[in-house]
């Protein structure tokens, strides 16, 4: 008896906690998002006297939103293609060959997520610059970004090809199928979730990635996270600050939640078939 | 294996953990050369040791590397600690355990910047918190609560992140201890605080061990957190890369980077060592 | 005193009810089984008795003293587990040490108490080995031994020789049976195998959804079974319902069934017409006698033959060392009448 009612107040205590965590600070930014500058909203006022979507009107006009969002939502697509591209062949060999080294192998493509990453921004700054190569800023943070999330994509493919069954390929080639066909019938199903957990992790990374897009990319190119960053600081305007917060956190709440559900389903779907 | 064999697996591997070891690679050689005074930027590029006492010389250095390691320690500590409880807590499944564990982990899918955002508006000179204290009575008039000079706020913020992150790693690792090594302990008189020193934590060392040094090595090389809502009279050793670097100053930034790697690999082997001696020598 | 007091204790879970209503008395020294298929409750009995579940009625003493809310780190049981438990990080004396410890035993009395635990285990050449560089047989002892060195009131097993293979099961079960009798420990003893059960027990509690059929020695509980369930569950039973035709006090009663008239030993209540009977089938006499049957299977078992016999409709097995009867001959069989068992309604 004693146990369960600990138990419930825990429950209450932490969801209470929570709370003051994360929904108060959450309707606040909503709040201020939502603020109208005809009437400021001070402090003696417990919801703002007035409330419109002024703020999201005017900064998509005037301010550099509309760029943050084009650059964020070009260089999260193309990283993430280049970030596929680049890690199907080596999660290829390391879901499927075995060789000596290859538990070494995969801990080192996990190299990226050790260094830190204001590091990794200034020197590859400094080595863009010494190559001569400093111009094409976009071009440099796709790259980037397509390799400092690479340890993810390795990871997520090696795990799709180690589930590639043997069986489905022999079957397919006593059936006479075509290097095509096999790749089709017995690797395609298997790495469809990885694909497309792949494509999406580093997207949602890319959008929210800050040290590479801040280092390189200022003052050309700014992103979603570097506006926020100069939002906070200089110009700290409060309804500016909580549109931005809202246009970064929002989206990629939903897109998190699909890859979840993503990483989940590519289990089930792999096991067709009895033994 | 013949060389024959390899061919093709290296040349799978290039574009992938290739493209890694080299741009890591390069990056890590660029800092440690530019910190030895090569491939400046500008002017003579010779080898030279001044840089590195030129740096290690400055107060402003040490205080940062104070400062960073501080940060760092305490993170990595209270993340910890908070997760763990909670982890045990959450090990067995009960009504409304999975809602609460998705609640935990929230702060996982908000960016720290937002984050940032979120603390400073709560905290601001005329804000929630100031209101709330004011209104119930606790303070007369409102208090300046950002860039205090403890870096609470930094530290705040850190746990904010990181202890979902740990809570993660420790629910895996707790879960994996079967319940029936659990009733043993139990039947052979072991309470509560006996189990936990005795039987789960030295269970579940490597996810304890790998949460600390994966929020250390971050905690101690973050720079948003602290240009937002730190201390304005103390310097996170990233923040000092970055201030060197916007200077031109270069071979600095790369001492200050060097240094602050090499924190990074010495700290964590220290953290986990140790963290492992504690667990151990409370059992015997 | 009794060892163990266990008074109207029920048991549910969210609506399903597990234990309702069991009393016991378990003795001092007894070895006790607790015999019954899947899911009758005897696993969640073990449970209740170990501390581990709390009933939710009844109470339960242990040496006299009240335990029924007392968890199970402040009991004096000490439970062998299915699945051995042994602690992964642990050596084998560290596993050992380990309740000894928590009770705050003196190193010197722990030393003493291991040795002579480990000498007759012999697992004196382990001590130093970790949980996984043993075999099944030496965990399931070393399992055994850290029970043992808690010297406690009650000594529970939960199915511990269900991960063995067959011949070390046998060893085993000797083994648990001599330590049980050298220690005179109060045992528990859950399992679902019969001839475990009959081997080792004192006393055996056949246990059937939640309910305690019957308490009987295993020679009594083999040769008079109450009901149905118990004399099908505890080797092979031969059932057949019938009338009685005549009942005198001298005489054996007389049945009626489809086999011909049967006689029984035992009494039968006044007003009871309809009886079920229960006969074992290796207690057929073959030669002469007045039950016929047309043998139409039949399944050599080196030991002893099994047979399926048919006779007017009626289906029944005899157990025999002939081995050289076939299918489609037609024996007699005689049945003495203290080997016909009158049983209870199952209720």
């Amino acid at each position: 008896m004693t146990y369960q009612r600990l138990n419930s107040l825990l429950i209450t205590m932490v969801v209470t906690v929570a709370f003051i965590w994360l929904a108060i600070p959450f309707t606040m930014a909503v709040l201020w998002s939502l603020v109208d500058p005809a009437e400021p909203w001070t402090a003696d006022k417990l919801l703002p006297p007035v409330m419109s979507f002024y703020r999201w009107v005017d900064m998509w006009e005037n301010s550099s939103l509309r760029y943050a969002l084009i650059s964020s939502y070009t260089l999260a697509p193309s990283a993430a293609l280049l970030g596929l591209c680049l890690a199907l062949p080596t999660a290829f060999a390391l879901g499927r060959f075995d060789f000596p080294g290859r538990e070494v192998a995969k801990l080192l493509c996990l190299l990226p997520l050790v260094v830190p990453p204001f590091i990794t921004a200034i020197f590859f700054s400094a080595l863009l610059f010494q190559l001569g190569l400093n111009t094409w800023r976009f071009g440099a943070i796709v790259f980037a970004h397509s390799i400092l999330f690479l340890p993810y994509a390795i990871r997520i493919l090696t795990v799709s090809f180690e589930t590639v069954r043997q069986d489905h390929i022999d079957a397919a080639r006593d059936l006479g199928a075509s290097a095509w066909a096999r790749f089709r019938v017995a690797y395609f199903p298997a790495l469809k979730p990885g694909i497309s957990a792949t494509l999406l992790i580093v997207f949602i990374q890319s959008i929210e990635e800050f040290a590479i897009a801040f280092i390189i990319g200022s003052p050309d190119i700014v992103t979603i996270p570097t506006l926020l960053y100069s939002a906070l600081g200089q110009d700290f305007v409060r309804p500016n600050a909580a549109v931005l917060s809202l246009i970064l956190v929002v989206p990629n709440v939903f897109l998190m939640l699909i890859l979840e559900r993503l990483m989940r389903s590519a289990n089930p779907a792999l096991s067709s078939g009895k033994g | 294996m013949t060389l024959r064999d390899w061919v093709p697996i290296v040349a799978l591997l290039v574009p992938g953990l290739g493209l890694i070891l080299v741009l890591i690679g390069s990056v890590v050689y660029i800092a440690v050369a530019q910190s030895f005074g090569y491939y400046a930027l500008l002017g003579q590029s010779e080898f030279s040791l001044e840089f590195w006492s030129d740096v290690f010389g400055r107060k402003l250095f040490s205080r940062a590397v104070r400062y960073s390691i501080y940060v760092g320690f305490w993170s990595a500590v209270l993340s910890v600690a908070l997760a763990y409880p909670l982890a045990i807590w959450l090990r067995k499944p009960f009504s409304g355990s999975i809602g609460l564990g998705a609640l935990l982990k929230a702060p996982l899918l908000v960016h720290g910047l937002v984050a940032a955002f979120l603390y400073i508006n709560v905290i601001s000179y005329n804000g929630l918190l100031n209101q709330f204290m004011q209104g119930i009575g606790i303070w007369s008039e409102p208090r300046r609560l950002q860039n205090d000079s403890n870096a609470f706020g930094v530290l705040l913020l850190q746990v904010w992140k990181n202890m979902p992150f740990a809570l993660l790693l420790l629910t895996g690792a707790v879960q994996s201890i079967s319940d029936d090594i659990l009733d043993a302990s139990r039947d052979l008189g072991a309470g509560p605080w006996a189990r936990f020193c005795k039987i789960i934590a030295p269970l579940s060392i490597s996810g304890m061990q790998a949460a600390m040094v994966i929020i250390f090595i971050g905690a101690l090389a973050d720079f948003t957190f602290q240009t937002t809502v730190g201390p304005t009279n103390r310097q996170s050793m990233a923040q000092l890369m970055v201030s060197f670097k916007s200077r031109g100053d270069w071979h600095s930034a790369a001492v200050v980077g060097v240094s602050l790697m090499t924190i990074a690999l010495l700290g964590s082997a220290l953290l986990a060592f140790t963290s492992r001696v504690i667990m151990r020598g409370g059992l015997r | 005193m009794a060892a163990i007091g266990i008074r109207g204790l029920s048991k549910s879970f969210d609506g399903f009810q597990a234990l309702s209503e069991l009393s016991l008395e378990v003795n001092q020294g007894e070895f006790l089984t607790l015999l019954g298929p899947s899911g009758c409750g005897k696993t969640t009995l073990l449970k209740i008795i170990s501390g581990f579940l709390e009933p939710s009625t009844g109470s339960i003493t242990i040496g006299g003293e009240d335990v029924t809310r007392v968890p199970p780190e402040s009991r004096d049981t000490a439970l062998c587990f299915q699945s051995y438990a042994l602690f992964p990080h642990l050596t084998v004396l560290q596993n050992l040490e380990f309740g000894l410890k928590q009770k705050g035993v003196s190193r010197d009395q722990r030393e003493v108490r291991i040795s002579e635990v480990a000498a007759k285990l012999e697992l004196e050449a382990q001590l130093e080995k970790l949980p996984n560089q043993l075999s099944g047989g030496q965990q399931q002892r070393v399992s055994l031994g850290r029970a043992l060195v808690m010297r406690p009131s009650v000594i529970l097993f939960d199915e511990p020789l269900s991960n063995l293979d067959a011949k070390l099961r046998d060893q085993v079960r000797v083994e648990i049976s001599r330590i049980q009798q050298d220690y005179s420990l109060t045992a528990i003893y859950v399992t679902h195998d019969q001839s475990e059960a009959l081997a080792m027990s004192d006393r055996i509690v056949v246990l059937n959804n939640g309910k305690i059929v019957q308490v009987d020695t295993p020679e009594d509980l083999y040769a008079k079974p109450r009901t149905s369930f118990v004399a099908d569950f505890i080797g092979g039973a031969n059932l057949i319902s019938g009338k009685v035709s005549s009942q005198t006090e001298k005489d054996p009663i007389t049945i009626e069934t489809s086999m011909g008239q049967i006689e029984t030993s035992q009494c039968v209540k006044d007003n009871v017409e309809n009886v079920e009977l229960s006969w074992r089938p290796e207690r057929a006499k073959i030669g002469e006698g007045p039950y016929r049957g047309t043998i139409v299977h039949r399944a050599f078992q080196g030991q002893f033959t099994d047979l399926i016999l048919e006779q007017n409709d009626t289906v029944f097995r005899i157990r025999t060392n002939n081995d050289k009867l076939c299918v489609g001959e037609v024996i007699n069989f005689s049945l003495s009448p203290d080997d016909v068992v009158v049983l209870e309604a199952d209720k």
